[in-house]
């Protein structure tokens, strides 16, 4: 089976940033995500405890890679200085490429 | 009454003796913990049935005695948004973003603090009247709106300065003031319709329309086990604060002073003005409590789009980890006092009719 090429972006962020990154998302016309609750500890201490806005959440989406630098660029731009947000890009193949 | 008997015997209530247990059980590192669908349901809960009480009181005294009492709490509401503000900026030297944050933060409302309010009073066999619960959810967003809105106009205001100075494109900051500029509708809209104004304004709508009679069914849920209900969601808090004692260290003395200062004085205010508008014993002491409370769950969800830069470890970790156990364990029963010597000395009430004529 042929296996087409698309990057995946992952972002690990706390929940309150999750809706901006499905703004900025949105406006380079991307639809599709997936996101979970996760814990964990890193630069901003354990999170995870306590409030549920305190919580952390990954976001996973998968995309050509013509937008990725515009949505980094984005994200890196608007909220890395504030938030608690780690993120990273790996190669992944998928067989639909017509889907992303 | 002896403030300090008082101060006693509310330590000994199960609510805060509960509190204090969940703080001991997370300072000893204890897996206790409220499973978070509870946790999340609590304070739903909670604000549903005081929304249900104050429909129903508010059918038998009217909206027109509430109209009054809602605007002055609102204009004292921002008044000390921008007291805090003030303060917080010029003696704190915090920078413009936290000391907005702390400053909304510490006007708003906290409805836990609310609801430890009620059944406090509930102990002492007092009421309160039925309308504070409307004030309650009128009262939510306006310190937000206030802050949000003026940290909008110091945001547009430095970029207009540093547009002035640099001439040159700084495209970074510009941006930066335009998402900001836009928010503020988005704030407004989602701090009306999140779920705490929500549930607090459909259940007075309920209460009103089903009166007495309609809620003798349901009273075994909303009435009885109201008490029950916060204790358990005072472990939950305490476990939380627990968590964050060690916090309280990069807090800072000024931030620990005002946290318990600012209360005070807005509480011992908002007795005396609720006291001069003619309000009961019960209902002075509930509006000085919301001026006191300081918001902790509601904040952090608004403060943390409209307001990114502040830190929320700040004023998270002073309204949940210093204010409000001051505010339930001391203030409430020291504005009791203050309450009761009011209403039973009638001498007094002259005085703060001329301390509230200064205000008006």
């Amino acid at each position: 089976m042929k296996l087409y090429n698309v990057k995946l972006l992952t972002i690990t962020c706390e929940i309150l940033a999750q809706k901006n990154i499905i703004e900025i998302l949105k406006n380079h016309e991307i639809t599709g995500y997936t996101t979970y609750e996760v814990d964990g500890n890193g630069a901003r201490g354990l999170r995870g405890q306590g409030f549920k806005n305190e919580k952390n959440v990954k976001v996973e989406v998968i995309m050509r890679e013509e937008k990725l630098s515009d949505v980094i660029e984005e994200i890196s731009r608007t909220l890395f200085a504030n938030f608690a947000i780690v993120l990273y890009v790996s190669d992944v193949g998928v067989v639909r490429t017509e889907k992303f | 009454m002896d403030i300090l008997q008082l101060i006693q015997s509310n330590l000994l209530t199960p609510i805060i003796l509960f509190f204090l247990f969940g703080i001991i059980a997370a300072r000893i590192k204890s897996d206790l913990k409220i499973p978070e669908a509870i946790s999340e349901f609590l304070p739903i809960y909670l604000l549903a049935a005081i929304g249900l009480h104050g429909g129903i009181e508010m059918r038998n005294t009217g909206f027109e005695n509430m109209l009054v009492p809602m605007l002055v709490a609102i204009g004292l509401s921002l008044l000390f948004t921008l007291n805090h503000y003030q303060i917080l900026r010029r003696l704190g030297k915090f920078n413009i973003f936290d000391s907005y944050a702390l400053a909304s933060t510490y006007g708003a409302v906290g409805a836990v603090t609310f609801s430890v309010g009620l059944s406090f009073l509930k102990n002492q066999g007092v009421s309160s009247e039925g309308y504070i619960a409307a004030i309650l959810a009128v009262l939510e967003p306006v310190a937000f709106i206030l802050a949000i809105f003026l940290t909008n106009m110091a945001v547009s205001k430095q970029i207009k300065a540093k547009k002035r100075s640099f001439t040159s494109d700084d495209t970074s900051d510009i941006d930066v003031g335009i998402q900001n500029k836009t928010k503020l509708s988005q704030v407004l809209h989602e701090s009306v319709t999140g779920k705490a104004i929500v549930i607090l304004l459909g259940s007075i709508v309920i209460g009103y329309i089903i009166d007495e009679e309609g809620f003798s069914s349901i009273k075994i849920v909303f009435d009885e086990m109201f008490t029950g209900a916060i204790v358990i969601f005072m472990i939950e808090m305490g476990i939380i604060a627990g968590q964050r004692l060690d916090d309280i260290k990069k807090v800072g003395i000024f931030l620990t002073a005002f946290a318990i200062v600012m209360p005070t004085f807005n509480g011992i205010i908002g007795v005396l003005v609720a006291t001069a508008m003619g309000l009961s014993l019960g209902g002075a002491v509930m509006f000085g409590l919301l001026l006191a409370s300081a918001s902790f769950i509601a904040a952090p969800a608004v403060l943390r789009h409209a307001i990114p830069q502040a830190k929320p470890s700040l004023y998270i970790t002073s309204a949940l980890g210093i204010t409000f156990p001051y505010n339930i364990i001391v203030l409430l029963p020291i504005m009791f006092t203050i309450s009761s010597i009011l209403h039973t000395g009638e001498g007094s009430i002259d005085l703060f009719n001329y301390v509230i004529k200064n205000w008006i």
